[in-house]
């Protein structure tokens, strides 16, 4: 294998396998979400406010892992 | 009688202009690089040339020795955008306010009960200013950064073609002076509220040191239990601190991930289908901006709040 194809291989497992945390974990805030919504109609401000906060948060790793897939492309 | 019209326009134009947004597509899609492995060839005015993404920002011109980036450019266009609109809305104060002032007393109000809330009366009050100042200049600076003059205008310099004026948010230099001064803000006033007690959080060494007087007095069980508990304390604090700067990195990344991944998403989508396809991902650039400003001051806001909350309530 030449180091080309290491680079290229290291790149596309970096970007894929990170994500899955990223994902699985916006998925179970949502599902929370969407549980107290339906329970309580009224308080959808402060639920919508603190599940876009939680989202944040989350999404924040992934973009760690993309952040690292674009130094492996155009530093190394 | 009244035509059946939907989303505004009658039924004829409505489906003319379907069509004519599908042709386009379906152009676009030929023009790109899509069309291009097909062998279709288009002429040149249709077809774009791969798009350089460069990470740090480039120099456009120096002042005084002091090298001037589109970033910085796009940076001070915000500022005469953000000073404009509030000098425009307070001009002529009434207290029935006029449109312009309506909108940015809307702005300011919600921000001001998002303080509120979190923070406290009192507290709430002090931290307003930062938290909206933060809020304000990251969510113009992505906003701006989607309109046309950003992209096209081209300057020739000595190192080439460069872009004018960049999205600030996208150099990492901005983001992390915004982290910088949030970070010492929270550590400021958490010192100014508590007085130097407030390093106790993260050099724990209080009961390490009554548990050490118990064993000198020679109650020897408790004395051991407080030891290992005072340990525990002591290394619980060093985390806390290495978390405190932590804060740091990752509020920077986090603002400049989200918009540099943005930028380079339209930049490659652009690309791939020149025609209709990218205003779709506007939204979506539109929405993350928001999402962003939002969760930077609004972190930053937590933080303040957490640094100068008393802790009376934890000892019995």
């Amino acid at each position: 294998m030449t180091p080309e194809t290491l680079k290229m291989l290291a790149i596309g497992l970096a970007a894929g396998l990170g994500m899955l945390g990223p994902g699985i974990g916006i998925g179970l805030i949502g599902y929370s979400a969407m549980q107290a919504l339906g329970r309580n109609p009224e308080a959808r401000g402060s639920i919508l406010t603190n599940m876009m906060i939680a989202i944040g948060l989350a999404e924040a790793l992934g973009i760690y892992v993309l952040i690292v897939a674009i130094l492996l492309v155009f530093v190394v | 009688m009244k035509s059946k019209r939907l989303l505004g326009c009658s039924f004829p134009v409505l489906i003319i202009l379907t069509f004519i947004i599908f042709g386009l597509i379906i152009l676009g899609l030929l023009a790109g690089p899509i069309g291009k492995s097909f062998g279709v060839s288009l002429p040149s005015w249709m077809t774009l040339h791969e798009p350089e993404i460069k990470l740090p920002a480039e120099v456009v011109f120096h002042i005084f020795g002091f090298p001037v980036t589109n970033t910085l450019l796009g940076t001070w266009l915000t500022i005469v955008v953000l000073v404009l609109l509030c000098w425009g809305a307070t001009r002529k104060c009434k207290l029935i306010p006029g449109k312009l002032q309506n909108v940015i007393e809307y702005i300011l109000e919600y921000l001001y009960n998002f303080c509120k809330n979190v923070a406290g009366e009192k507290y709430g009050r002090m931290f307003f200013p930062l938290v909206a100042t933060i809020f304000l200049m990251v969510i113009t600076n992505a906003w701006l950064s989607l309109l046309p003059i950003f992209g096209p205008i081209m300057v020739h310099t000595h190192e080439g073609e460069v872009h004018l004026l960049r999205g600030a948010n996208t150099d990492i230099n901005m983001p992390l002076a915004m982290a910088l001064v949030s970070f010492f803000t929270v550590e400021i006033f958490g010192l100014k509220t508590h007085g130097i007690k407030y390093l106790s959080k993260f050099i724990n060494v209080g009961p390490l040191y009554t548990s050490l007087k118990q064993i000198s007095r020679g109650k020897i069980k408790s004395g051991f239990s407080g030891l290992i508990t005072g340990f525990i304390n002591l290394f619980v604090g060093a985390i806390e601190a290495i978390s405190e700067f932590a804060r740091i990195i990752s509020l920077t990344l986090r603002l400049f991930g989200n918009m540099t991944a943005g930028e380079i998403l339209l930049l490659i989508i652009t690309f791939l289908v020149p025609f209709i396809v990218v205003d779709v991902f506007y939204v979506l650039e539109l929405l993350i901006g928001f999402v962003q400003a939002f969760i930077f001051s609004g972190l930053t806001l937590v933080f303040l709040t957490m640094a100068v909350v008393s802790h009376d309530s934890e000892h019995n």
